[in-house]
């Protein structure tokens, strides 16, 4: 045991994806399977500490670190990689399944390494073995996305590496600990590592290689893809960042836009996007808050979030398998033959939505609490305003638009088995975590001293919930809501996608126009002097006109005096 | 939503008289929700304003009315035609 615990948990993901392709074809996903279960099994069995501490280049790695932050998220990303498995066991695609068990190998071995290096190589393999989950797709826009997604991916890898050599070269050593100092500020080190976690987190003006890329992976791969590499970047905040004060004001931001942006997205997928940057924002706020309450319902919030929206996501996949699309425009009425998919659906929708009895109830409410404990008005209300938000876009807009709503007409089949399975175990776990809450806390990285099944908290959260609920009936009855409209909802890729490359192409046609214009300065100066050469050899020219035999005797005769005074002297 | 014609083969969800059902049941669980905020007692306010009679009702529902209202004017801004991006082969 001791031996292998040397190894980084997540490892035999990675190599058994690379021996994957000598199976067969049919084999595969259950493969896939298994090397989740057996991670999970051997990441449970190694106690607590630390491992695989190997010097390198005059420097200490410590390839594993088993301790009360990453138990939790090593968990529930085995959990997250088995439901995934168990949802893609009717693909026949090697390329998925060698990219899905590698990215969720590497995502497990990133939040159990114990050095910035260590942190580095996972956190690169993430981003490469995540692409082809988009490229998969096998479209020229998800080839496009996944571009984009890996160009940004493998910026954050860069700033964090080029943060771990600062660090380095500051205080010799690499180790993985909090970048925040006395005062609270960050060194240089502290704001690269801070740009790298930033991007993999989403944060707003960061965030929209999200919307950009998920919607665009296949319909498996989305569920793998909104599983783990946010939530890295969480638990990488949390270990670097716990108590950075600007990080609440970030978590905030990100907490609201989005909701906005969810109304009138019509891909539903994108709608789950925009719902997974808003589900961040509380985890960031949690982080920025820093105290053991809001520390403790950031992980939580982290494992449940992962467990409902991978059941979100799975549920539209179900939708996408199935009718070719997840456009709110083309849906509607799918209740009545997708029955199955709509009840789990709506399970997540009411765990995200922090319904009581459900999971997000008793890990969202941490992170309110922590804020209201430390008297932060401002960020308790916009908190609220975020719940309610999430009500809107996860809660009613995702099951209502794709399921009820007006009739599509559409009759397609309940999901394969397969599907409806993973849907029914994450299903099942956003209610046993909701009931069975002490489960989850035992968990926590501090001491938990809190009990969410209070009046004051049930009355209160389901009267935010019931009344935005009546909003929603009131804004249909009369017609307020806006109806679901087939278009492009512009976000910050718009920049780099239009604005970015319609300047380039501007710089680029003024530099076309500037050298042109000195060519033709330079062509006709040219052709100038070569007019003028052409002028004095021509047969009318000084030297290319017929000279008369006298002139050439004179001048031979010149040639030849000359030539005798040289000789001369 | 309304120039939908009714489906031809209504399922539960979609009869009038259920929906209508639904629509009640919910109001009354709403205005039971906001009655019971006379029958408890926060023991542990941290604002004023949580204390005050269903805060967190009428919040949610003019929170989100004013988010619907926002998206909508939000679409005025950022909404362009499917294929601006001429990528649209999904």
């Amino acid at each position: 045991m001791t031996t292998i615990a040397n190894l980084p948990p997540g490892l035999i993901m990675i190599f058994g994806a690379l021996l994957l392709p000598l199976f067969a074809r049919r084999a595969q996903p259950w493969l896939v399977l298994a090397l989740s279960v057996a991670s999970l099994i051997l990441f449970v069995l190694t106690p607590a500490g630390e491992y695989g501490n190997i010097g390198l280049f005059g420097g200490e790695l410590n390839l594993v670190r088993i301790d009360h932050f990453s138990r939790p998220f090593g968990i529930v990303f085995h959990l997250a990689a088995i439901v995934s498995a168990i949802y893609a066991l009717h693909v026949q695609d090697t390329r998925q399944h060698v990219s899905g068990v590698m990215y969720a190998g590497a995502a497990i071995g990133a939040v159990c390494a114990g050095d910035l290096l260590t942190l580095f190589v996972f956190w690169e393999l993430t981003a490469i073995s995540s692409v082809f989950l988009i490229w998969a797709s096998d479209s020229e826009r998800s080839y496009q996305a996944g571009m984009r997604y890996l160009i940004i991916q493998v910026t954050s890898g860069v700033l964090l590496l080029s943060g771990a050599i600062v660090q380095f070269v500051e205080t010799g050593s690499l180790t993985f600990t909090s970048f925040v100092d006395e005062s609270g500020g960050l060194g240089l080190a502290g704001r690269l590592v801070l740009c790298a976690f930033g991007i993999k987190c989403a944060f707003p003006l960061l965030h929209n290689w999200l919307q950009d890329s998920y919607p665009k992976a296949t319909v498996t791969g989305t569920v793998f893809l909104s599983a783990f590499t946010t939530k890295l970047a969480v638990y990488s905040l949390i270990r670097g960042f716990a108590g950075f004060e600007p990080l609440i004001l970030v978590g905030c931001t990100m907490t609201l836009f989005p909701i906005v942006f969810a109304v009138i997205e019509n891909d539903l997928r994108r709608v789950l996007a925009y719902s997974l940057n808003n589900q961040l924002g509380f985890m960031v706020v949690g982080v920025g808050i820093g105290t053991e309450l809001a520390i403790n319902g950031t992980v939580a919030h982290a494992f449940c979030h992962i467990i409902y929206k991978s059941l979100l996501f799975m549920s539209m996949g179900a939708v996408l398998y199935r009718v070719g699309t997840t456009k709110a425009t083309e849906l509607g009425g799918l209740h009545k033959s997708m029955p199955w998919t709509t009840t789990f659906c709506m399970i997540g929708a009411g765990a995200i939505s922090g319904f009581p009895l459900l999971s997000g109830f008793v890990s969202k409410s941490m992170i309110i609490s922590a804020a209201a404990e430390q008297h932060m008005l401002g960020v308790w209300i916009v908190l609220l305003i975020a719940s309610a938000g999430v009500m809107e876009h996860s809660g009613i807009k995702i099951p209502f638009f794709a399921f009820f709503a007006h009739d599509s007409g559409k009759r397609p089949k309940e999901a394969p088995l397969n599907m409806l399975i993973a849907m029914g175990i994450a299903a099942a776990g956003c209610i046993v975590l909701g009931i069975a809450y002490p489960l989850l806390y035992a968990l926590l990285p501090h001491e938990v001293d809190y009990h969410p099944y209070t009046v004051t908290h049930v009355v209160t959260q389901l009267q935010l919930l019931m009344f935005a609920c009546l909003a929603f009936v009131v804004l249909i009855k009369t017609g307020l809501y806006p109806e679901e409209k087939r278009a492009t909802v512009l976000d910050t890729d718009w920049f780099y996608r239009v604005a970015i490359p319609n300047v380039v192409s501007l710089a680029r046609t003024a530099v076309v126009k500037t050298d042109g214009a000195i060519r033709s300065i330079f062509v006709t100066g040219l052709n100038e002097f070569l007019a003028k050469v052409d002028d004095g050899f021509n047969e009318k020219g000084l030297l290319g006109r017929t000279w008369s035999t006298n002139t050439m005797t004179f001048w031979a005769s010149v040639l030849l005096a000359a030539s005798l005074l040289v000789y001369y002297f | 939503m309304t120039q939908h014609k009714p489906p031809t083969d209504p399922s539960w969800f979609e009869k009038p008289q259920n929906v209508r059902n639904i629509i009640i049941a919910l109001v009354v669980v709403c205005a039971a929700l906001a009655l019971a905020d006379l029958f408890y007692d926060n023991p542990h306010p941290h604002f004023d304003i949580e204390s005050s009679f269903a805060f967190q009702a009428w919040f949610g529902f003019v929170t989100f009315v004013v988010i619907v209202f926002l998206g909508r004017l939000l679409r005025m801004i950022v909404s362009r035609p499917e294929d601006y991006y001429h990528d649209n082969d999904c």
